[in-house]
């Protein structure tokens, strides 16, 4: 088995941190999280001395690790990973999942690839995962907006509710839209003509 | 009028080839001098062009950088230095990138905190030597005091003329940028903060944030980016040379666009006034200039009526890179005058301008 490596992680989405944490100490790796933590990035650096440092790519404190990769002259000093490399396809897909990483000068690459495919696929499933919470949770409001909508349009109507649905479906159909947009219409409208209705709803 | 004259002049008429992006989108950090592109999207000029940018508001300049290398971003407000950086590999892979527009010259404030600052007249009062000297006999007494910690002083990512400019001023007061202080580098908007929680001592950083720190009493004030070099360019737009290629009509069309809105920053008298309304919507500086010195914020505006400075000249450049070079050295490396010329050829300005 490889020689583990010291990793500090930046990331302030918790969830993803655990991934990612948790990915890497299952194959060896001593991991260090900073989450939102005030002390400054300079300090933990100097007080852990991590190999690696993989940190969220919307984190504002990139530019001080950018920084210390150019101006600290002292061991271990921190360089950008991928500088001296041409390998744009691997850039790409850390660019794309949103993760960059800084190592110790002299390390080998091979053993930093590692790490980042690890990085990387988590960040990638967070992000699908998250794709995944959205959509259910749209769905969700889909739906109970499609019941209210049925609602106030059998009181309006006077209709049934298979009724009702058919109404919204055809409605969705005509003007090519989702039957949860129109039901968000029907809703808008049918509330402002009877203003009263939607004490009743609540 | 003959039928010959007439089809003579219509040959002679300037042919404006369409752009090949009907959208696209621009990155920028919240600074002042990201106004030229606000004021470019939220006045009709981008869209007068035919174009429409969106602009993305980016955490860290390195992360700006590489979304640009990237393609996710189509271009961006960049720091002057950054496209020679870029295209020399400094820090990340090589990627050729241009500047084919200045987006604003000098606008950097030197700000240090209420104790270092004891004692230091405003710039208006001063030169910026001497308030460096000043900072130089703290510093020794501190010293002799005892003090273990050095100084530590922001600016803002290492290929920037903040940090040009906090090197030279201390060279000013005899103060070894290397030795005699700690530097690190913070996100423009993060300055604030840094200094009131004692992070930092003072910072070098465009506006707002330096008026914002001495608003809040947290610092002051000490010397100005345009004493140490005037006129030097801050912001560019910057773009990949591949991208360039790619879309040339689109690019003049930008080009077209922050022309026509620094002309309109020229020309309209209410023009400082919009455009801190504009810059005060959420996706740009938000609420961070509610409070200042409208009076202050519309002057920094107004000095980013550019004029003909929105051409990039070599010879500014030439003097960056000369910096860039005195930092480098230190590392062995030699910027050769070919990458600073393409990078900051006035070429795609002229081509899109010049009818």
């Amino acid at each position: 088995m490889p020689q583990p490596l010291k990793v500090l992680l930046v990331d302030d989405e918790i969830v993803r941190a655990a991934m990612v944490e948790e990915a890497l100490a299952s194959e060896g790796h001593a991991v260090v999280c900073r989450l939102a933590n005030p002390t400054s990035l300079n300090d933990m650096v100097a007080r852990h001395q991590p190999d690696v440092v993989i940190i969220d790519m919307e984190s504002p404190d990139r530019d001080t690790l950018d920084s210390m990769a150019l101006l600290h002259r002292e061991n271990p000093r921190p360089v950008v990973f991928f500088a001296d490399q041409h390998d744009s396809d691997a850039l790409q897909s850390a660019v794309k999942a949103g993760v960059s990483a800084y190592v110790v000068d002299g390390l080998v690459p091979s053993r930093v690839k590692s790490v980042m495919d690890v990085a990387i696929a988590r960040f990638e499933s967070f992000q699908s995962m998250r794709l995944e919470l959205d959509r259910a949770r749209n769905q969700l409001a889909d739906r109970k907006r499609i019941e209210r909508a049925k609602g106030l349009l059998m009181k309006h109507q006077s209709c049934d509710e298979e009724q009702a649905y058919r109404m919204l479906r055809k409605l969705a159909m005509d003007r090519g839209q989702r039957i949860g947009e129109v039901a968000g219409n029907v809703i808008d409208i049918l509330e402002q003509l009877s203003p009263g209705q939607q004490e009743k709803g609540k | 009028m003959s039928d010959t004259n007439l089809s003579t002049m219509a040959t002679a008429a300037p042919i404006i080839p369409i752009p090949e992006l009907s959208s696209l989108s621009l990155g920028f950090i919240p600074l002042l001098d990201a106004a030229l592109l606000v004021v470019a999207r939220e006045g009709g000029f981008f869209m007068a062009e035919g174009v429409d940018v969106s602009l993305s508001r980016e955490n860290a300049w390195s992360t700006l950088r590489d979304k640009v290398a990237a393609g996710m971003l189509d271009g961006a407000h960049m720091l002057a230095p950054m496209p020679l950086a870029m295209s020399l590999g400094l820090a990340r892979a090589p990627c050729e990138t241009l500047a084919p527009v200045v987006l604003s010259r000098h606008g950097n404030t030197l700000v240090l905190s209420e104790r270092y600052a004891e004692g230091m007249p405003s710039p208006g009062q001063t030169s910026p030597t001497d308030n460096a000297h000043r900072l130089r006999q703290y510093l020794d007494q501190r010293r002799q005091t005892g003090a273990r910690v050095p100084a530590r002083l922001a600016m803002v990512y290492p290929w920037s003329c903040q940090h040009l400019l906090l090197r030279q001023w201390l060279t000013l007061g005899d103060i070894d940028p290397q030795s005699g202080v700690e530097l690190v580098a913070l996100p423009p908007p993060r300055m604030v903060d840094a200094l009131r929680e004692g992070q930092i001592d003072g910072f070098c950083v465009g506006e707002p944030w330096g008026s914002l720190a001495q608003h809040r009493g947290l610092g002051r004030i000490v010397a100005r980016g345009a004493d140490l070099m005037p006129g030097h360019p801050e912001k560019v737009l910057g773009v990949t040379a591949s991208w360039a290629r790619r879309y040339p009509a689109t690019l003049a069309a930008l080009i077209r666009a922050l022309r026509a809105a620094a002309n309109w920053l020229n020309c309209e008298v209410d023009a400082p006034q919009r455009t801190l309304e504009w810059l005060a919507l959420p996706p740009y500086l938000d609420h961070s200039i509610q409070h200042l010195d409208q009076q202050t914020l519309s002057s920094d505006i107004a000095d980013l009526r550019l004029g003909d400075a929105l051409r990039p000249n070599l010879p500014d450049f030439t003097t960056l890179a000369g910096q860039m070079q005195d930092l480098l050295g230190q590392q062995g490396r030699q910027i050769d005058s070919p990458t600073v010329e393409q990078c900051y050829s006035a070429v795609h300005f002229d081509a899109a301008t010049h009818q």
